[in-house]
Protein backbone atom coordinates (compact mmCIF):
# COMPACT_ATOMS: atom_id res chain seq x y z
CA UNK A 1 0.00 0.00 0.00
CA UNK A 2 1.45 3.38 -0.87
CA UNK A 3 0.88 6.39 1.33
CA UNK A 4 -2.12 7.83 -0.43
CA UNK A 5 -3.83 4.43 -0.55
CA UNK A 6 -3.25 4.08 3.19
CA UNK A 7 -4.72 7.55 3.78
CA UNK A 8 -7.74 6.75 1.65
CA UNK A 9 -8.37 3.43 3.42
CA UNK A 10 -8.06 5.16 6.82
CA UNK A 11 -10.56 7.83 5.80
CA UNK A 12 -13.06 5.27 4.49
CA UNK A 13 -12.71 3.04 7.56
CA UNK A 14 -13.18 6.02 9.87
CA UNK A 15 -16.20 7.16 7.88
CA UNK A 16 -17.87 3.75 8.16
CA UNK A 17 -16.98 3.42 11.84
CA UNK A 18 -18.34 6.87 12.69
CA UNK A 19 -21.51 6.39 10.70
CA UNK A 20 -22.11 3.07 12.40
CA UNK A 21 -22.09 4.67 15.88
CA UNK A 22 -24.69 7.17 14.71
CA UNK A 23 -26.84 4.55 12.99
CA UNK A 24 -27.07 2.02 15.85
CA UNK A 25 -30.02 3.49 17.81
CA UNK A 26 -32.08 3.76 14.64
CA UNK A 27 -31.36 0.13 13.78
CA UNK A 28 -32.08 -1.13 17.31
CA UNK A 29 -35.29 0.76 17.98
CA UNK A 30 -37.81 1.12 15.24
CA UNK A 31 -39.84 4.27 15.68
CA UNK A 32 -43.17 2.47 15.50
CA UNK A 33 -42.75 0.71 18.84
CA UNK A 34 -43.59 3.03 21.69
CA UNK A 35 -41.70 2.18 24.82
CA UNK A 36 -42.35 4.07 28.02
CA UNK A 37 -38.80 3.75 29.34
CA UNK A 38 -37.26 4.59 25.97
CA UNK A 39 -39.40 7.71 25.69
CA UNK A 40 -38.44 8.77 29.17
CA UNK A 41 -34.73 8.26 28.42
CA UNK A 42 -35.02 10.17 25.14
CA UNK A 43 -36.62 13.10 26.95
CA UNK A 44 -34.17 13.17 29.86
CA UNK A 45 -31.00 12.72 27.83
CA UNK A 46 -30.70 16.23 26.31
CA UNK A 47 -30.53 18.12 29.65
CA UNK A 48 -28.08 15.53 31.04
CA UNK A 49 -25.91 15.63 27.92
CA UNK A 50 -25.91 19.44 27.85
CA UNK A 51 -24.71 19.53 31.46
CA UNK A 52 -22.04 16.94 30.67
CA UNK A 53 -20.86 18.78 27.55
CA UNK A 54 -20.50 22.08 29.44
CA UNK A 55 -18.42 20.43 32.16
CA UNK A 56 -16.41 18.57 29.51
CA UNK A 57 -15.55 21.83 27.75
CA UNK A 58 -14.44 23.40 31.03
CA UNK A 59 -12.46 20.47 32.36
CA UNK A 60 -9.10 21.63 31.04
CA UNK A 61 -9.27 25.15 32.45
CA UNK A 62 -6.15 25.84 34.46
CA UNK A 63 -7.38 26.82 37.91
CA UNK A 64 -4.10 28.34 38.96
CA UNK A 65 -3.73 31.01 36.29
CA UNK A 66 -5.53 34.04 34.93
CA UNK A 67 -7.39 31.63 32.60
CA UNK A 68 -9.86 30.87 35.35
CA UNK A 69 -10.63 34.58 35.68
CA UNK A 70 -11.43 35.33 32.05
CA UNK A 71 -13.14 31.97 31.50
CA UNK A 72 -15.60 32.77 34.24
CA UNK A 73 -15.98 36.34 33.04
CA UNK A 74 -16.81 35.08 29.52
CA UNK A 75 -19.20 32.50 30.98
CA UNK A 76 -20.93 35.16 33.08
CA UNK A 77 -21.37 37.38 30.04
CA UNK A 78 -22.75 34.50 27.96
CA UNK A 79 -25.16 33.49 30.73
CA UNK A 80 -26.18 37.10 31.42
CA UNK A 81 -27.02 37.83 27.79
CA UNK A 82 -28.87 34.55 27.39
CA UNK A 83 -30.98 35.02 30.51
CA UNK A 84 -31.89 38.64 29.74
CA UNK A 85 -32.00 38.71 25.92
CA UNK A 86 -32.63 35.06 24.95
CA UNK A 87 -30.64 35.60 21.75
CA UNK A 88 -28.27 32.65 21.34
CA UNK A 89 -26.06 34.24 18.70
CA UNK A 90 -25.61 37.44 20.70
CA UNK A 91 -24.74 35.54 23.89
CA UNK A 92 -22.20 33.35 22.11
CA UNK A 93 -20.54 36.16 20.18
CA UNK A 94 -20.32 38.41 23.27
CA UNK A 95 -18.84 35.67 25.48
CA UNK A 96 -16.43 34.49 22.81
CA UNK A 97 -15.27 38.03 21.98
CA UNK A 98 -14.40 38.69 25.62
CA UNK A 99 -12.64 35.33 25.88
CA UNK A 100 -10.63 35.94 22.69
CA UNK A 101 -9.65 39.41 23.85
CA UNK A 102 -8.06 38.03 27.01
CA UNK A 103 -6.46 35.00 25.32
CA UNK A 104 -4.77 37.18 22.71
CA UNK A 105 -3.78 39.93 25.17
CA UNK B 1 -37.40 28.21 6.09
CA UNK B 2 -33.82 28.07 4.75
CA UNK B 3 -33.09 31.51 6.15
CA UNK B 4 -34.51 30.63 9.54
CA UNK B 5 -32.44 27.41 9.62
CA UNK B 6 -29.34 29.33 8.55
CA UNK B 7 -29.84 31.87 11.30
CA UNK B 8 -30.39 29.26 13.98
CA UNK B 9 -27.33 27.29 12.80
CA UNK B 10 -24.96 30.29 12.97
CA UNK B 11 -23.81 29.60 16.56
CA UNK B 12 -22.45 26.28 15.26
CA UNK B 13 -20.43 28.17 12.66
CA UNK B 14 -18.47 29.99 15.34
CA UNK B 15 -17.49 26.66 16.81
CA UNK B 16 -16.92 24.63 13.65
CA UNK B 17 -14.99 27.03 11.42
CA UNK B 18 -12.09 27.73 13.81
CA UNK B 19 -11.97 24.10 14.95
CA UNK B 20 -11.96 22.96 11.32
CA UNK B 21 -9.16 25.42 10.55
CA UNK B 22 -7.15 24.03 13.47
CA UNK B 23 -7.66 20.53 12.07
CA UNK B 24 -6.70 21.63 8.55
CA UNK B 25 -3.49 23.27 9.78
CA UNK B 26 -2.45 20.09 11.61
CA UNK B 27 -3.40 17.99 8.59
CA UNK B 28 -1.22 20.18 6.40
CA UNK B 29 1.81 19.18 8.45
CA UNK B 30 1.32 15.54 7.42
CA UNK B 31 2.21 16.50 3.85
CA UNK B 32 -0.82 15.02 2.09
CA UNK B 33 -2.72 16.95 -0.60
CA UNK B 34 -5.09 19.48 0.97
CA UNK B 35 -8.28 18.04 -0.54
CA UNK B 36 -8.00 14.95 1.66
CA UNK B 37 -8.72 17.23 4.64
CA UNK B 38 -11.91 18.35 2.87
CA UNK B 39 -12.73 14.73 2.04
CA UNK B 40 -12.45 13.82 5.73
CA UNK B 41 -14.76 16.67 6.63
CA UNK B 42 -17.22 15.45 4.03
CA UNK B 43 -17.31 11.69 4.66
CA UNK B 44 -16.01 11.23 8.23
CA UNK B 45 -17.41 14.45 9.74
CA UNK B 46 -16.36 13.95 13.35
CA UNK B 47 -14.31 16.57 15.17
CA UNK B 48 -12.53 14.60 17.85
CA UNK B 49 -12.03 11.55 15.62
CA UNK B 50 -10.43 13.64 12.89
CA UNK B 51 -7.97 15.14 15.35
CA UNK B 52 -7.22 11.64 16.59
CA UNK B 53 -6.65 10.57 12.96
CA UNK B 54 -3.74 13.02 12.66
CA UNK B 55 -1.94 11.00 15.32
CA UNK B 56 -2.89 7.70 13.68
CA UNK B 57 -1.72 8.80 10.26
CA UNK B 58 1.63 10.08 11.43
CA UNK B 59 2.17 6.87 13.40
CA UNK B 60 0.95 4.67 10.51
CA UNK B 61 -1.41 2.78 12.83
CA UNK B 62 -3.17 -0.41 11.66
CA UNK B 63 -6.62 -0.26 10.09
CA UNK B 64 -8.31 -2.45 12.74
CA UNK B 65 -7.02 -0.27 15.58
CA UNK B 66 -8.19 2.83 13.75
CA UNK B 67 -11.66 1.36 13.18
CA UNK B 68 -12.00 0.36 16.85
CA UNK B 69 -10.66 3.62 18.30
CA UNK B 70 -12.95 5.64 16.06
CA UNK B 71 -15.90 3.53 17.12
CA UNK B 72 -15.18 3.97 20.83
CA UNK B 73 -14.40 7.65 20.56
CA UNK B 74 -17.73 8.28 18.82
CA UNK B 75 -19.82 5.76 20.74
CA UNK B 76 -21.56 8.52 22.70
CA UNK B 77 -23.41 9.27 19.47
CA UNK B 78 -25.34 6.03 20.00
CA UNK B 79 -27.32 7.81 22.70
CA UNK B 80 -27.90 10.91 20.67
CA UNK B 81 -30.08 9.14 18.11
CA UNK B 82 -32.57 8.15 20.83
CA UNK B 83 -33.97 11.68 20.85
CA UNK B 84 -34.76 11.52 17.14
CA UNK B 85 -36.22 8.06 16.59
CA UNK B 86 -39.57 9.66 15.76
CA UNK B 87 -38.71 13.06 14.42
CA UNK B 88 -36.36 11.93 11.65
CA UNK B 89 -39.33 10.37 9.88
CA UNK B 90 -39.38 7.42 7.53
CA UNK B 91 -36.34 5.72 6.07
CA UNK B 92 -35.12 7.65 3.07
CA UNK B 93 -31.98 9.46 1.92
CA UNK B 94 -32.80 12.45 4.07
CA UNK B 95 -33.02 10.35 7.20
CA UNK B 96 -29.74 8.60 6.35
CA UNK B 97 -28.09 12.01 6.03
CA UNK B 98 -29.64 13.36 9.25
CA UNK B 99 -28.22 10.34 11.07
CA UNK B 100 -24.84 10.82 9.40
CA UNK B 101 -24.77 14.48 10.45
CA UNK B 102 -25.39 13.87 14.15
CA UNK B 103 -22.62 15.67 16.03
CA UNK B 104 -22.47 17.03 19.59
CA UNK B 105 -23.36 20.47 18.30
CA UNK B 106 -26.24 19.52 16.00
CA UNK B 107 -27.67 17.18 18.64
CA UNK B 108 -27.47 19.90 21.26
CA UNK B 109 -29.06 22.48 18.99
CA UNK B 110 -31.80 20.28 17.55
CA UNK B 111 -32.94 18.87 20.89
CA UNK B 112 -33.25 22.40 22.27
CA UNK B 113 -34.89 24.46 19.54
CA UNK B 114 -38.59 24.47 18.80
CA UNK B 115 -39.26 24.06 15.09
CA UNK B 116 -41.84 26.67 14.05
CA UNK B 117 -45.23 25.00 13.60
CA UNK B 118 -45.66 25.82 9.93
CA UNK B 119 -42.32 24.25 9.00
CA UNK B 120 -41.70 20.65 8.03
CA UNK B 121 -39.59 19.35 10.92
CA UNK B 122 -37.45 16.92 8.92
CA UNK B 123 -36.65 19.53 6.27
CA UNK B 124 -35.77 22.08 8.94
CA UNK B 125 -33.44 19.58 10.64
CA UNK B 126 -31.97 18.75 7.23
CA UNK B 127 -31.02 22.37 6.57
CA UNK B 128 -29.46 22.80 10.02
CA UNK B 129 -27.46 19.58 9.60
CA UNK B 130 -26.35 20.58 6.12
CA UNK B 131 -25.29 24.09 7.16
CA UNK B 132 -23.36 22.68 10.11
CA UNK B 133 -21.45 20.30 7.86
CA UNK B 134 -20.72 23.08 5.36
CA UNK B 135 -19.15 25.14 8.19
CA UNK B 136 -17.03 22.17 9.18
CA UNK B 137 -15.84 21.30 5.65
CA UNK B 138 -15.15 24.99 5.02
CA UNK B 139 -13.01 25.17 8.16
CA UNK B 140 -11.09 21.98 7.33
CA UNK B 141 -10.42 23.22 3.81
CA UNK B 142 -9.34 26.73 4.80
CA UNK B 143 -6.95 25.28 7.37
CA UNK B 144 -5.49 22.79 4.92
CA UNK B 145 -4.81 25.28 2.11
CA UNK B 146 -3.82 28.40 3.99
CA UNK B 147 -0.18 29.12 4.67
CA UNK B 148 0.06 29.13 8.47
CA UNK B 149 1.21 32.75 8.79
CA UNK B 150 -1.78 34.06 6.84
CA UNK B 151 -4.52 32.73 9.08
CA UNK B 152 -6.39 35.19 11.15
CA UNK B 153 -5.60 34.77 14.83
CA UNK B 154 -8.39 32.48 15.97
CA UNK B 155 -6.91 31.82 19.42
CA UNK B 156 -9.72 31.62 21.93
CA UNK B 157 -12.45 31.20 19.36
CA UNK B 158 -12.89 27.64 20.59
CA UNK B 159 -14.82 29.20 23.47
CA UNK B 160 -17.73 29.53 21.04
CA UNK B 161 -18.46 25.80 21.44
CA UNK B 162 -18.48 26.14 25.24
CA UNK B 163 -20.73 29.19 24.98
CA UNK B 164 -23.10 27.32 22.64
CA UNK B 165 -23.48 24.46 25.12
CA UNK B 166 -23.97 26.91 28.00
CA UNK B 167 -26.70 28.73 26.06
CA UNK B 168 -28.40 25.44 25.21
CA UNK B 169 -28.11 24.30 28.83
CA UNK B 170 -29.99 27.44 29.90
CA UNK B 171 -32.62 26.83 27.21
CA UNK B 172 -32.94 23.20 28.31
CA UNK B 173 -33.56 24.42 31.86
CA UNK B 174 -36.26 26.81 30.66
CA UNK B 175 -37.89 23.94 28.70
CA UNK B 176 -37.54 21.06 31.15
CA UNK B 177 -37.76 22.69 34.61
CA UNK B 178 -36.96 19.42 36.36
CA UNK B 179 -33.82 19.40 38.48
CA UNK B 180 -33.15 15.65 38.37
CA UNK B 181 -31.55 15.28 34.89
CA UNK B 182 -29.31 18.30 35.49
CA UNK B 183 -28.17 16.99 38.88
CA UNK B 184 -27.58 13.50 37.47
CA UNK B 185 -25.59 14.95 34.57
CA UNK B 186 -23.51 16.97 37.01
CA UNK B 187 -22.80 14.09 39.39
CA UNK B 188 -22.01 11.72 36.52
CA UNK B 189 -19.59 14.28 35.04
CA UNK B 190 -17.72 14.79 38.29
CA UNK B 191 -17.54 11.04 38.85
CA UNK B 192 -16.29 10.40 35.30
CA UNK B 193 -13.76 13.24 35.57
CA UNK B 194 -12.42 11.82 38.81
CA UNK B 195 -12.06 8.22 37.71
CA UNK B 196 -12.07 8.11 33.90
CA UNK B 197 -10.63 11.41 32.69
CA UNK B 198 -9.73 10.04 29.27
CA UNK B 199 -13.21 8.74 28.49
CA UNK B 200 -15.12 11.35 30.42
CA UNK B 201 -17.87 12.02 27.86
CA UNK B 202 -18.86 8.43 27.20
CA UNK B 203 -18.65 7.32 30.85
CA UNK B 204 -20.63 10.33 32.09
CA UNK B 205 -23.37 9.73 29.50
CA UNK B 206 -23.50 6.00 30.34
CA UNK B 207 -23.73 6.65 34.08
CA UNK B 208 -26.35 9.38 33.80
CA UNK B 209 -28.58 7.35 31.46
CA UNK B 210 -28.10 4.22 33.57
CA UNK B 211 -29.01 6.03 36.77
CA UNK B 212 -32.03 7.83 35.34
CA UNK B 213 -33.44 4.48 34.12
CA UNK B 214 -32.75 2.94 37.52
CA UNK B 215 -34.45 5.80 39.38
CA UNK B 216 -37.44 5.58 37.06
CA UNK B 217 -37.83 1.83 37.60
CA UNK B 218 -37.58 2.24 41.39
CA UNK B 219 -40.19 5.00 41.30
CA UNK B 220 -42.56 2.94 39.11
CA UNK B 221 -42.23 -0.07 41.42
CA UNK B 222 -42.94 2.02 44.52
CA UNK B 223 -46.04 3.46 42.96
CA UNK B 224 -47.57 0.19 42.03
Amino acid sequence: MDELEYLLVVIIVMAISTYFTRLIPFLLFSSGKESFILNYVAKSTPPMVMMILVIYMLKDVNYFSSEIFYTFLALAITIGFQVYKRNALLSIVAGTAVYMFFVQL
Amino acid sequence: MIRSALKISLPIMFGFVPLGIAFGLLFQELGYPWYFASLMGIIVYAGAAQFMAIGFLSAGLGIIEIAMSTFFLNSRHMFYGLAFLESFGNWNLRKLYLIFGMTDETYALMTTIKVPENYNKERYYLYITLFAQIYWVLGCTIGAISPGFLTFNTDGMEFAATALFVVLLIEQWIMVRRLLPFILGFIASIFALTFFVNHMLLIAILISIGSIILLRIIKTNNNG
